[in-house]
């Protein structure tokens, strides 16, 4: 069990990293700071990024061509680099929705078959 | 408020990137603390604590500056996992069963089409290429490829050959003049349907059923290594 735990345990904390990012660039562009801002308060500050968990997963996902990144100077605003989802990461966004509901259901059933 | 660009470029530099990759790296990480530290003072925090916070959000630039750096290089490694080792290894395969069965006897049949033009068909050949572009798409898929590099991996050494048909039909059209341009047309015609379209939907029949489903788990898990 342990060591299942250790092979599952980065692509779990990777792919759910994934999932939030995309999920909340696919509402819309936004900088670094702001994808932190809103995962945190759309998941009522349960999935918390700072920089250094953040920025290497963003760039990794550049490279990937899932999100791409500009620089854009927003009226009244500093200039930031702006996130946006590439058709690529939109792509990635589909199945990867479903690998987590799928997820997630069969941990339900386990948990129900633990309580019976 | 300090100079964070000047703070980032210290703690985190050198990175093994281009120095354009690095500014911009540089500059994201910057302006993603100068905001952390603007929102920490409008709650409240003096501008001294909000900087020590901000940095303190760091714990190891040494680890941050590995783990920027090691994107750079991920990809290209993905790229050679996942696109160029599957698709060297199935063109080498290829070429190999090719060269063998050209050897055999007996001699394959060969079909004339028009005034000389012909093809020979080297049926062993053909039967073995499901197999090998269900080789490199399941290796693509393995090394956590996506669609694309699934399809160029199993069909790499047939799309090289058919662009390597049509530069030397462009060469042709424009030097060799002796051959009139219908001729010249239905050899071109000939070859690629013969080498070109059949070879490269037998490779991609075969791959067919490893371009479905998902290569996160397995590529992320690849990718991770």
């Amino acid at each position: 069990m342990k060591d299942l735990m250790v092979s599952i345990g980065p692509q779990i904390k990777r792919g759910s990293a994934e999932l939030a990012i995309l999920s909340v660039l696919a509402e819309g562009p936004l900088h670094g700071y702001q994808i932190a801002k809103r995962i945190e308060h759309q998941t009522r500050g349960l999935l918390r990024f700072n920089l250094a968990s953040l920025y290497p997963l963003l760039y990794r996902m550049e490279k990937r061509g899932w999100v791409k990144g500009t620089w854009e100077d927003p009226p009244g605003g500093r200039r930031r680099r702006y996130y946006r989802l590439a058709p690529a990461g939109r792509r990635r966004l589909v199945p990867l929705r479903e690998e987590w509901a799928r997820f997630f259901q069969a941990l339900n059933r386990l948990a129900g078959v633990t309580r019976a | 408020m300090p100079d964070w660009r000047g703070i980032v470029r210290h703690r985190l530099t050198p990175l093994r990137v281009g120095e354009k990759r690095q500014e911009d790296i540089v500059a994201d990480l910057a302006g993603h603390l100068e905001d952390l530290c603007e929102d920490l003072v409008r709650q409240g925090k003096s501008e001294s604590e909000a900087v020590q916070f901000a940095l303190s959000t760091v714990a190891d630039w040494d680890e941050l500056r590995v783990r920027c750096a090691a994107q750079e290089e991920d990809v290209m490694n993905y790229r050679v996992r996942a696109l160029w080792l599957p698709g060297a290894c199935t063109s080498a395969l290829s070429m190999l069963l090719l060269r063998w069965f050209q050897g055999m006897s007996p001699a394959p049949p060969v079909i004339w089409v028009w005034h000389g033009t012909f093809l020979v068909i080297y049926w062993r050949w053909l039967l073995c290429l499901p197999l090998i572009g269900a080789f490199g798409a399941y290796w693509s898929r393995r090394a956590g490829g996506q669609l694309l590099e699934r399809v160029v991996a199993a069909s790499l050494h047939i799309l090289g050959l058919t662009c390597l048909m049509a530069l030397t039909f462009c060469i042709a059209l424009v030097i060799d003049f002796r051959v009139s341009l219908s001729l010249r047309l239905v050899g071109f015609a000939v070859y690629v349907l013969g080498w070109g379209i059949t070879p490269c939907f037998l490779l991609l029949l075969g791959a067919l059923p490893f371009l479905r489903g998902d290569a996160a788990e397995s590529g992320q898990a690849a990718a991770s290594h």
